[in-house]
């Protein structure tokens, strides 16, 4: 700041408060990579399918992408903050500069929030490939989904009906959401997959669990009084034990 | 305006535009509300058996509340104004002035008063209130999630509040930037005498009353179950509060899309001479783009809520399957909406803070093209965004990807924001204040809110992140966490030219800080919890949501107790605050050339403009 008025003004970046900034640029990038990853990986639910795991990672990788702008932001803050503040009920001197562009900072800022926002785009959409090509798989294994206020009720092939949802390990498995009254949301958590249930229309989603456990389904759109209720289970089953789910819960269903 | 003949001005007393205020109004409105009740009572046919839907009740609320709002807009004489044009005889000079509330005292606040500082005032009034109500809605709500499992509310009653939270507060940020201060202090800045169109000003702020006691009214019927965004078909099995929040929409819609009409024409009309384009200062920038972002925006809001209005009262389906229509018709015209307005709420506060960062640091705004360019961005952008709130609603996988495209690219827009900040921002000579503070508060916020709105702009990201608390967490970010502190520190900036009276600096900081940490503290537990899977409006959850949630109840009271101490500084600093200089931050605006008491018509002399607010900083040798 000071040696502005020098009779030979440094280059650009050997200024001290540039300096100071570069430094803090990478001490904030790092905080903010780590600490957001942490954060974010740490309080999200572990993985039962590789959609969610995907989606853990996009995470990371969103996070890292974004680290560098909001560490520069931050740095460029604290730099200031820590250079002559002023307190008082009169305005300080002046600036002894009266800098109002700078084509060339412009240019780069954009430039690399473009070249950011274009690298965000890519990655999501071939996470998005792959998520909507599942939807199309034949062999997979085909469950009609009924949301109702406020339970859920799930049709098997071989016409099961149940209301937790039983699935096999390492199976793709596609969902045909739909909805007798108001508008639902069918989400099994763990697996990061979500689907609109919507009165009269039927809507599609895939996902190949990949961990045997219970897992967690809930609606996630305001559908009335105990929409907070509106939750069950998913029981992720080695292929043995779903058959014989299966064929005694179709036997049930059949005698009643 | 010039008068061809003198016809005899009515005696003072006599006129009936002088015996009209907010207690006619009030009055003729309720009468006229009751009268409709009880005829539609008496005269409308029962829904004959085995209908569909009974739309009987539905009929007499929504008539009942339109004759309310018919009955108070002609009580407060929003009415006499076209109603004497129809007649031939247009408003004399005089009676223009007693409009305009030329020696009236504090009567004016109450009354139909065209003068724009006084419609700034009604504005902060309201929109004070306003958070006051979303804000102890807030706190029912953080109180009833306080412990895992059900809380002490009622479902209804709690699914009621959160939707009539939402709404409030949107309504409330919505006008907290171009309501006080657009109205107030625009039109000093940019040299005018007044508004274009002083009655449709006056107009705007009594719709915005009239438009309240619907959705009052409507939560003593069953209050609004649906959350603010009132999806359909859910909506068309809500209660009668439904009908309120109707009726409120509507009326809303109506004053945005005047103030957009009227602060456009404003701006583009009335600018000081000598005030280019180049010239015009970034506050009314953002003004100018956030109201005319809304001129679109809110004709298919109004729309939707009609549409709605048949469903639920005449039977028609618009939005029921069944019948022919979609609920996914209903998602298109509330986001068609709903995107715009978040930029109509944030725009204009990062707008003032633009205005704010030269006069606090002492050098000129970095690259005001660039804010323009931003600005222009956004709003242009936000209008082809809409979708990525209906990813998951299966309506068009299809349409997923551009979608996505169109959203993340608003990044680009947003990040020239950012540079236009942190470049005035550096190496300026920081006068610590809490407007300047703010500064750096809606930047930390901005940005997490922007790079949670990256995560949430990804298709499958959002497949796990959509409808859960993270996504309630995020809009805080950028509508409270971004968009509020640029309103509180607008108030604190201006407060000195509207009250003529200095704000109390240590209350501000006081309060600065327990409502930036508080609300720090909030919706980090909040993002926690959204990550951990727990969905949006429930009233229960499960046990391994405690933490979370306990977080986000701590910091929501530290922030009401930090909204407390500003309403008291307001308060007292209004009372008996120093008396301010007229220009107290020696800020280079046409509006701080003004004394206190403002004069009627703000200029003795019109100003003239010969360069941009900005000239701060020594030129180089």
């Amino acid at each position: 700041m000071s040696d502005v008025m020098t009779p030979k003004t440094p280059q650009w970046w050997k200024k001290p408060d540039v300096k100071k900034t570069a430094i803090l640029w990478v001490i904030c990038t790092a905080v903010i990579g780590f600490v957001g990853v942490a954060f974010h990986v740490r309080s999200m639910v572990r993985p039962a399918s590789e959609t969610m795991a995907s989606v853990i990672n996009l995470m990371r990788i969103f996070t890292w992408a974004a680290a560098p702008v909001a560490g520069l932001v931050a740095a460029m803050c604290i730099t200031v903050l820590t250079s002559g503040r002023h307190y008082g009920n009169n305005p300080p001197a002046e600036a002894d500069h009266e800098i109002r562009n700078s084509p060339r900072t412009v240019a780069a800022w954009v430039t690399i929030s473009g070249i950011l926002c274009l690298f965000a785009l890519v990655v999501g959409m071939i996470v998005l490939q792959k998520d909507s090509q599942a939807v199309l798989d034949k062999s997979a294994i085909q469950v009609n989904v009924t949301g109702q206020q406020w339970v859920w009720n799930f049709d098997y092939a071989n016409g099961a009906r149940s209301q937790d949802l039983y699935l096999p390990v390492n199976k793709p498995v596609v969902f045909h959401v739909t909805s007798v009254d108001v508008m639902h949301s069918f989400w099994i958590v763990q697996m990061g997959i979500k689907i609109n249930a919507n009165p009269g229309y039927i809507t599609e989603t895939a996902v190949t669990p990949d961990k045997i456990g219970v897992f967690d389904i809930r609606c996630a759109e305001l559908c009335g009084i105990l929409h907070s209720y509106m939750q069950t289970k998913v029981h992720v089953v080695s292929q043995a034990d779903y058959d014989a789910w299966l064929a005694s819960q179709a036997a049930t269903e059949a005698k009643a | 305006m010039t008068t061809l003949i003198n016809k005899p001005v009515s005696a003072p007393g006599k006129s009936i535009i002088e015996r009209l205020n907010l207690f006619t109004a009030l009055a003729l409105g309720a009468i006229s509300a009751f009268v409709v009740w009880r005829l539609a009572l008496q005269f409308l046919p029962q829904d004959a058996d085995g209908v569909r839907i009974l739309t009987r009740e539905d009929k007499i609320t929504l008539l009942s509340m339109i004759a309310w709002f018919v009955g108070f807009m002609t009580g407060i004489g929003a009415l006499i104004g076209p109603f004497r044009w129809v007649m031939g005889k247009d408003l004399s000079h005089d009676e223009n002035m007693f409009l305009a509330g030329k020696d009236m005292g504090a009567k004016r606040y109450f009354r139909y008063t065209t003068d724009h500082k006084v419609v700034g005032i009604q504005y902060l009034v309201i929109t004070t209130l306003i958070f006051f109500l979303g804000g102890s809605m807030a706190m029912l709500i953080r109180t009833n999630l306080g412990h895992a499992g059900g809380g002490w509310l009622h479902p209804q009653a709690y699914n009621s509040i959160v939707g009539t939270h939402g709404i409030l507060m949107i309504v409330g940020t919505i006008i907290m930037i171009t309501g006080p201060f657009g109205n107030f202090i625009m039109p000093i800045m940019i040299g005018a005498r007044d508004m274009a169109f002083p009655r449709l000003n006056a107009l705007s702020f009594w719709l915005i009353v009239a438009a309240a006691v619907p959705l009052i009214w409507g939560q003593f019927i069953g209050g609004i179950s649906t959350g603010w965004v009132a999806y359909n078909p859910l909506a068309s099995q809500a209660p009668l509060g439904m009908d309120g929040y109707i009726m409120f929409i509507c009326i809303f819609a109506i004053s945005t899309m005047v103030v957009g009409a009227n602060i456009t024409t404003t701006v583009v009309r009335m600018r000081a001479k000598g005030m280019t384009w180049n010239r015009t200062p970034i506050f009314i920038y953002g003004t100018v783009a956030s109201v005319a972002l809304a001129l679109p925006a809110f004709p298919v809001f109004f729309l939707s809520q009609i549409l709605s209005a048949f469903d639920r009262a005449l039977g028609t389906t618009f939005y029921n399957t069944a019948g022919g229509g979609s609920g996914w018709l209903y998602e298109n015209l509330f986001w068609i909406m709903g995107h715009p307005e978040v930029y109509v709420i944030l725009i204009p506060s990062v707008a003032a803070l633009m205005e704010m960062a030269p006069v606090f640091t002492r050098r000129p705004l970095f690259s005001f093209n660039v804010a323009i360019m931003g600005i222009a961005g956004i709003s242009g952008l936000s209008a082809l965004v809409w979708a990525h709130h209906m990813y998951m609603a299966g309506w068009a996988p299809l349409l997923n990807a551009p979608f996505m495209i169109t959203t993340e690219l608003i990044s680009i827009p947003t990040g020239m924001l950012f540079l236009v900040l942190v470049g005035t921002l550096w190496r300026g000579r920081l006068w610590m204040t809490m407007p300047l503070m703010s500064i750096f508060a809606l930047l930390w916020n901005f940005m997490i809110g922007g790079v949670t709105g990256i995560y949430l702009s990804d298709v499958p990201a959002d497949a796990f992140l959509h409808g859960s608390m993270y996504v309630t967490a995020h809009f805080h970010y950028t509508l409270m966490g971004a968009g509020l502190t640029g309103a509180l520190a607008s108030l604190v900036y201006w407060f000195p030219k509207m009250t003529g009276r200095m704000f109390d600096k240590k209350l501000s900081w006081i309060s600065f800080w327990m409502v930036q940490i508080g609300f720090n503290v909030a919706f980090i537990g909040m993002f926690m919890v959204g990550l951990a899977g727990q969905p949006r409006r429930v009233e229960a959850y499960a046990p391994t949501f405690n933490t979370g949630n306990l977080v986000t109840t701590i910091g929501a009271y530290t922030i009401m107790a930090g909204m407390l101490v500003l309403l008291h500084g307001v308060i007292s600093s209004w009372r008996n605050g120093v008396i301010a200089p007229m220009n107290p931050w020696q800020a280079k605006t046409l509006e701080w050339t003004v004394p206190f008491p403002i004069p009627l018509e703000n200029f003795d002399v019109l100003p003239t403009v010969s360069s941009d607010p900005y000239g701060y900083g020594k030129a180089k040798p």
